[in-house]
């Protein structure tokens, strides 16, 4: 792993998000405990920022239906492709909220769920309710009848209609992006609200089929969204307690850095850091990354720093940490000069690092590092 | 007598209780806040007050599970503050840990190598 690889695809990101006002991302096998996770994860988030209490609830409605679809419809087998994964987003645009999910879907039924969402789409609410009945009594349409009833329930919770579109894996599989922006009845809408087109999906989606991600947290960060954040990677992560518990600890020291140090350009709410936090696993390693700015003359001595723990052997980084835990001298609330040290102590390869200049000012830095999986 | 600490854990903050009357010394839990320095000020000058009439015996035991660095700096503090208190004091540190947990574990063994305290293990 000594080649010099690029992060460029983090400031990517972190500005897709931003543009596209995504808050989370999760691609992978939706367990019981993910989707617990992501509920809970996005509960606290819709607690914080949402005093509609209606409109809490009717996204959070459509939140458990929409992940029970994609888990209800994600590839079963488990050594599948990794681009056969299942995929959920949240956004937060206009004062609504925009649901994606991703899963595969067979050819052959691509038809029926066409017509059947044009179907939907053309629908009045009491309409839909009557055809949900309808087609829960012909449950017996098996494999399609399931996927019927779940798309017609999040239509009719949602009050809007359901945004799609396929893309073609191979000459079996398909890709189905499926998008709701729930709306409330008093609303009364003539028109269809919320995003017309999903590009940055496929855009974004591709970026984490190519690096090997699976959960992405577009901050901002501060110690409450620290802890949350934390609470959620205990359900999502695959591995034995130790190598959890190392995610944890590094993962902890990298978002700590961003909320002491990161830089908060001033378009930007001046009240929390800005940055993204990206996890990804493939069969040998745990991908922990952070995207945030910082301030360009604290460059330096960062590089410094880094350059210094990266070249040491292990003996010597044991012995510098040593020295620093009982170095008392210059630090403050602020630096315990420990944090990259331990980094590197616990991941065991290098820290690395992709500074991208944005101005003469600041900066936009991303930091790698690495966990075996036995 | 000094007035006994009792902090209750939060998510991020360790329960803490030094309490000379009964003679007990003890942080558990989690430890990663966001200002180390302000959460253990208080714990540091309450043994800085304890240190000049200490018991003849004093066992302090750590039982955390979790500590981020930025704490590992201020348990330093501690430690160094309870060797010091070992010329007056018979002082002895338990260090709990997790079974399996051998990061925390191997910080106990590290702060033992660093000072001149006697260290027990203990698995939790």
């Amino acid at each position: 792993m000594s080649e010099i690889l690029s992060l460029d695809f983090v400031k990517q990101l972190f500005f897709l998000m931003q543009d596209h006002h995504l808050g989370y991302i999760y691609k992978g096998v939706f367990t019981q405990e993910v989707t617990d996770t992501i509920l809970s994860l996005t509960e606290n988030k819709l607690e914080k920022q949402e005093e509609s209490s209606k409109l809490k609830k009717r996204v959070y409605n459509i939140l458990v239906e929409a992940l029970q679809n994609v888990t209800r419809h994600q590839a079963s087998n488990k050594k599948a492709d990794p681009k056969h994964d299942s995929l959920f987003l949240i956004q937060k645009m206009n004062q609504r909220y925009v649901i994606t999910t991703g899963n595969i879907a067979k050819n052959e039924i691509i038809p029926y769920l066409q017509s059947l969402i044009e179907k939907i789409n053309t629908l009045s609410k009491e309409e839909l309710k009557e055809y949900y009945k309808l087609v829960l009594e012909e449950g017996s349409i098996s494999e399609k009848g399931g996927a019927g009833l779940g798309l017609i329930d999040i239509a009719r919770k949602a009050g809007n209609k359901l945004i799609y579109k396929f893309v073609p894996l191979n000459g079996e599989l398909s890709y189905f992006y499926l998008c709701t922006v729930p709306v409330l009845e008093e609303e009364n809408l003539k028109e269809n609200v919320g995003i017309l087109e999903f590009h940055f999906v496929e855009k974004i989606h591709e970026i984490l089929n190519k690096e090997n991600l699976s959960i992405i947290n577009n901050g901002p960060f501060n110690q409450e969204s620290l802890l949350s954040l934390l609470n959620s990677l205990e359900g999502q992560m695959v591995g034995s307690i130790s190598h959890k518990k190392k995610v944890f600890y590094i993962v902890v020291e990298m978002l700590q850095n961003i909320i002491k140090h990161g830089f908060i350009p001033k378009d930007y709410d001046q009240n929390v850091v800005p940055g993204i936090f990206l996890l990804g696993f493939n069969n040998n390693f745990y991908r922990i990354l952070t995207g945030n700015f910082i301030e360009n003359e604290q460059l330096v001595s960062l590089k410094k720093k880094i350059d210094k723990v990266n070249a040491l052997s292990k003996e010597e980084i044991d012995e510098y940490y040593n020295e620093s835990l009982f170095n008392f001298e210059g630090s403050n609330s602020k630096k315990t000069g420990l944090g990259m040290i331990d980094i590197r102590l616990k991941s065991g390869f290098p820290v690395q690092y992709d500074i991208l200049p944005i101005n003469n000012y600041y900066s936009f830095l991303s930091l790698q590092s690495l966990i075996t999986v036995e | 007598m000094l007035e006994a600490i009792k902090i209750q854990y939060q998510e991020d903050t360790p329960s803490v209780i030094l309490d000379k009357e009964n003679g007990i010394f003890e942080i558990g839990h989690r430890s990663l806040p966001e200002n180390a320095i302000a959460f253990y000020e208080p714990i540091i000058n309450w043994l800085n007050e304890y240190k000049n009439n200490p018991l003849p015996k004093t066992i302090f035991n750590f039982k955390l599970e979790y500590f981020n660095t930025a704490s590992a700096k201020q348990l330093a503090k501690v430690l160094l503050l309870l060797q010091e208190l070992a010329t007056k004091s018979d002082v002895l540190i338990r260090w709990h840990y997790l079974k399996d947990d051998t990061d925390m574990h191997a910080s106990g063994v590290r702060f033992s190598k660093l000072l001149k305290i006697p260290f027990e293990f203990i698995e939790m």
